[in-house]
């Protein structure tokens, strides 16, 4: 029962990470009609520069609040540079436009910090709370806390400001939208600038996560995602929060529940499960839990 | 100067060849693809034969991305299948490497068609994502069971070329031989082989692009409701075309083995199929000459870029193979923002320039 308990709140906090991060996906899906796979590159900026404002002594909610702001910058300034003319252009090209943008945001963070793992300084360390013989550490619980702060101030701004009426009327139909009056551009920065804060965040968990963090574990972490977005449905924030949370749950129980019944193939499952899962939810339901299915004209 | 006859009947518009300028071309191509083996330096040989791997596996995909319009991120779980098929023939039952590429193929085909079933009810991301499962999925399997991948995550492939070879009499294959007055080494014979398979390759899809179930792809892919209301079967095209083009990628995969000789489960992983996907989207959508450029473009693109990235400023300060990728990375990107129809969009430029002259359009 206190397994259940340990592993229940770890899920959580790993679900709260992939809520962000596939909520970001979905967010600059429904402005952009963009799948943006330079996405863990975002995360990975949002980490790094986490790890120097901490080596610089800035107080950890002032380093948090500055490293999500820079990396909404940059997911801006990606919007701007590269996806805005690419409006109107097929699927795929905008899939390769993202992926080789990743690239190039690799090598700048490659530049900018260095190939070498770096850990990333907390200020819970290995405190835990006692609950019934269960030890759930503070990190993880703080974790899910600000997880919750930030996904509902989201669906606040998303739903009672402004500017979240005037995101939800772009993703709705770009051109009413500019004859309304509605400035589309600064909309779509704004969109990508929030995806990046949240992207920000999510990284920040990741490097909290793992004791020393390279390249690569933000890139796998987004690459993790994915199968949240799609079972979410890309159109639908709140579904791929929901699924985001059951991504984490699932990838925390599979292996210890799932795993050493299936031999060879229980080995690292938590690597393939969600994608499984997703295939198989795929085929029930292929616009995914929440997502609208496209009418189309002939 | 008439630039093609002029088509009065269904007949003339689906020749292979409309003009006799599309001979001279295709002569002109063939000279340069027979010669250069003995022009090439061996480095510029590798990336040779790598390109004619690419060429196979890049019109496989762009049957399935281009005439079919089903996006797939998961083209390397093909190649994976057709290397790790060809290698564990070859190792465990000496099968001569002739019949374990079409059967490296085949079970591609198996799997893509599978594949293609679960794939029936997506469109666009939503199939992107699903193909990617499929790639992680491969992959892990390959990982679990290491009397396929190889212990320590490494396969030998050996290259036999009749029945009856012994692992010992197989390395002639390696050497240096002589046939009447050529002598090749195992680089150029590699070449030339690869080089039919190319070229039947290219041949096959653009056969396939006029046939009835080409058509139907392409009805598919501009819009499969309307093209099932006109009597094309959506279901048909699409397994047909995740059939063929997982076929040629088992081959692709399978020639990537014997010219790797060593292949490892790591190697087929997303960036390969990010590979293919940019070498079709290079080359321009919809057209085997797209992928064929595309490929020769792509791979030889990038051992350019190998040679001049470490005398560029910034780049310089890169670990080496990201300064490929950063190359890369700006090319792919200039090229859609500039020109979204790629390599055939330049050509159609060209040609549009010379029809119009001595006027400017």
């Amino acid at each position: 029962m206190t397994d259940l308990l340990v592993l229940t709140a770890a899920g959580l906090s790993l679900g709260a990470m992939y809520a962000l991060v596939a909520l970001g996906f979905s967010v600059i899906y429904r402005a952009s009609r963009v799948f943006n796979f330079a996405h863990g590159e975002l995360l990975g900026i949002g980490a790094f520069s986490m790890t120097s404002l901490v080596d610089a002594r800035v107080p950890w909610p002032a380093a948090l609040a500055l490293a999500m702001a820079l990396t909404g910058a940059v997911a801006a300034g990606v919007e701007r540079a590269v996806v805005r003319p690419m409006i109107g252009r097929p699927v795929f090209v905008t899939i390769i436009l993202t992926l080789f943008v990743a690239l190039l945001l690799r090598a700048i963070t490659i530049v900018a910090w260095g190939v070498q793992p770096r850990a990333l300084a907390d200020p819970f360390g290995d405190a835990a709370l006692g609950l019934g013989g269960a030890e759930l550490p503070y990190q993880t619980l703080a974790q899910i806390g600000v997880a919750m702060l930030a996904l509902g101030g989201f669906f606040a701004l998303l739903r009672r400001t402004q500017l979240g009426i005037g995101m939800r009327a772009t993703s709705t139909d770009q051109e009413v939208a500019l004859a309304l009056g509605i400035p589309v551009g600064r909309i779509l920065g704004a969109t990508w600038f929030l995806a990046g804060m949240l992207a920000g965040l999510a990284g920040v968990f990741a490097a909290m996560k793992h004791a020393l963090f390279g390249h690569e574990t933000t890139l796998i972490i987004a690459f993790r995602a994915f199968p949240a977005v799609i079972v979410g449905g890309l159109t639908s924030p709140s579904g791929t929060v929901i699924a985001g949370f059951l991504l984490g749950l699932t990838e925390i129980f599979a292996p210890v529940y799932l795993g050493p019944h299936l031999g060879a193939f229980g080995k690292n499952l938590q690597d393939v499960f969600p994608y499984v899962v997703m295939i198989l939810f795929l085929m029930v339901r292929p616009y995914g839990l929440l997502g609208r299915r496209d009418v189309e004209r002939l | 100067m008439p630039t093609r006859p002029l088509v009065t009947r269904y007949e003339d518009d689906l020749r292979l060849f409309p003009d006799r300028w599309y001979g001279v071309g295709l002569a002109l191509g063939l000279a340069v693809l027979l010669g250069f083996p003995f022009v090439a330096s061996a480095s510029w040989l590798t990336a040779g034969n790598q390109a004619l791997v690419a060429i196979v596996g890049a019109v496989g995909l762009m049957i399935l991305t281009g005439f079919a319009g089903q996006i797939s991120l998961g083209h390397a779980a093909f190649l994976a299948i057709g290397a790790f098929t060809t290698a564990v023939l070859g190792e465990r039952w000496q099968v001569p490497f002739w019949l374990c590429l079409p059967a490296g193929g085949a079970a591609a085909t198996v799997i893509g068609v599978a594949a293609g079933l679960f794939a029936l009810r997506l469109r666009g991301l939503y199939l992107a994502i699903v193909t990617l499962g499929l790639l992680y999925l491969v992959a892990h399997t390959l990982d679990a069971y290491p009397s396929i991948s190889g212990v320590g995550g490494q396969k030998l492939t050996p290259m036999y070329v009749t029945f009856g070879d012994t692992p010992e009499g197989m390395r002639d294959v390696y050497e240096k031989m002589a046939y009447g007055p050529l002598i090749l080494d195992w680089d150029q014979k590699l070449y030339f082989i690869f080089a039919a398979i190319a070229t039947a390759a290219a041949w096959t899809a653009t056969n396939l692009q006029r046939s009835g179930a080409g058509r139907a792809m392409m009805a598919v892919r501009d819009h499969d409701l309307a093209a099932a209301t006109l009597g094309v079967d959506p279901v048909r095209a699409k397994l047909y075309a995740f059939g063929a083009s997982s076929f040629f990628a088992g081959v692709a995969g399978g020639m990537f083995a014997l010219q790797q000789r060593t292949i490892t489960v790591e190697y087929f992983a997303l960036p390969v199929s990010i590979e293919y996907v940019a070498m079709i989207v290079l080359g321009g959508i919809g057209r085997v000459w797209g992928a064929v450029a595309g490929a020769i473009a792509y791979v030889f693109l990038g051992k350019l870029m190998q040679v001049i990235g470490p005398s560029l400023p910034f780049i310089a300060r890169l670990p080496t193979g990201l300064q490929t990728a950063v190359l890369f990375s700006l090319l792919v990107i200039g090229v859609l923002v500039v020109e979204p129809l790629g390599l055939f969009g330049l050509w159609l430029r060209i040609k549009r320039y010379f029809l119009a002259w001595p006027f400017r359009y």
